[in-house]
């Protein structure tokens, strides 16, 4: 086992017993299951960058202040930096993690997806810059109408 | 079911992809509270986009996207007018869905 997915692993080592489904599926998934089942986001970045030293630029988070439908709130994200992986995290639902994009080549770093979140909460944004940064955005909205219990 | 919805357009060299995977997106506590299971619960867990064999998007993704879960991104340096983008997504139980598009 790598040095790295096992420091990631014990520090996930309590979530990782509570939700075994999570595991399975793919790429990331696979190799960093502990990030999907991290309760906090704190948790969730460390287990997936080792750290959570953010630096707070470079990353751009749109979301509404207010969303009247927790089931499907429009966020947008995106980051001119040169980025390896980028991470969505929130704070709402029972774990934090949504999800996490490895661009490549072709990719313009602009995204817009839907998501769910079961309470007011905040969006967290974690762009992994190939400088070893972790650019970050943050974003709190209120929830009038929790999506789908979480 | 099992359909991926995907529409291209290219735009000052840039495509923009706009791609809507028809799927619950069923979260663990969902499926307890509708099922009794969480055992159940089912969303899609990783989904990718090529253009002639190439990758353009590669994400891992969790129960917490929305139901029917909209993804919106761009690319540039591959495909022109005419091309396809090829999306596939699997979710939790294996279930594999495809959808494309061509580039307009």
């Amino acid at each position: 086992m790598k040095r790295r997915e096992f420091l990631s692993m014990t520090l996930g080592a309590v979530a990782l017993a509570a939700v075994p489904a999570a595991v399975r599926a793919e790429d990331f998934r696979k190799s960093k299951p502990t990030v999907w089942s991290a309760k906090t986001v704190d948790d969730a970045i460390k287990a997936m960058y080792g750290s959570t030293n953010l630096v707070m630029e470079g990353v751009k988070l749109t979301a509404p202040d207010v969303a009247s439908n927790g089931g499907a709130i429009p966020v947008d994200f995106s980051t001119d930096k040169d980025v390896k992986t980028i991470a969505v995290f929130q704070d709402a639902n029972p774990e934090a993690a949504v999800l996490v994009v490895e661009p490549n080549k072709y990719s313009v770093n602009k995204y817009s997806i839907k998501i769910k979140m079961a309470k007011s909460g905040t969006i967290t944004i974690v762009a992994e810059g190939k400088d070893g940064k972790l650019y970050a955005a943050k974003k709190t909205l209120d929830v009038a109408l929790g999506g789908c219990e979480g | 079911m099992g359909k991926i919805k995907v529409k291209a357009k290219l735009k000052n060299g840039v495509v923009n992809v706009k791609a809507m995977a028809k799927h619950a997106m069923m979260t663990y506590n969902m499926a307890e509270k509708k099922t009794g299971s969480r055992d159940n619960a089912n969303f899609i867990t990783h989904i990718t986009a090529t253009v002639n064999g190439e990758t353009v998007l590669d994400m891992s993704t969790s129960q917490f996207l929305s139901k029917n879960p909209i993804f919106k991104f761009k690319f540039q340096g591959i495909g022109k007018k005419g091309d396809k983008v090829e999306m596939v997504a699997v979710d939790l139980k294996g279930k594999t869905y495809k959808g494309k598009g061509k580039i307009k």
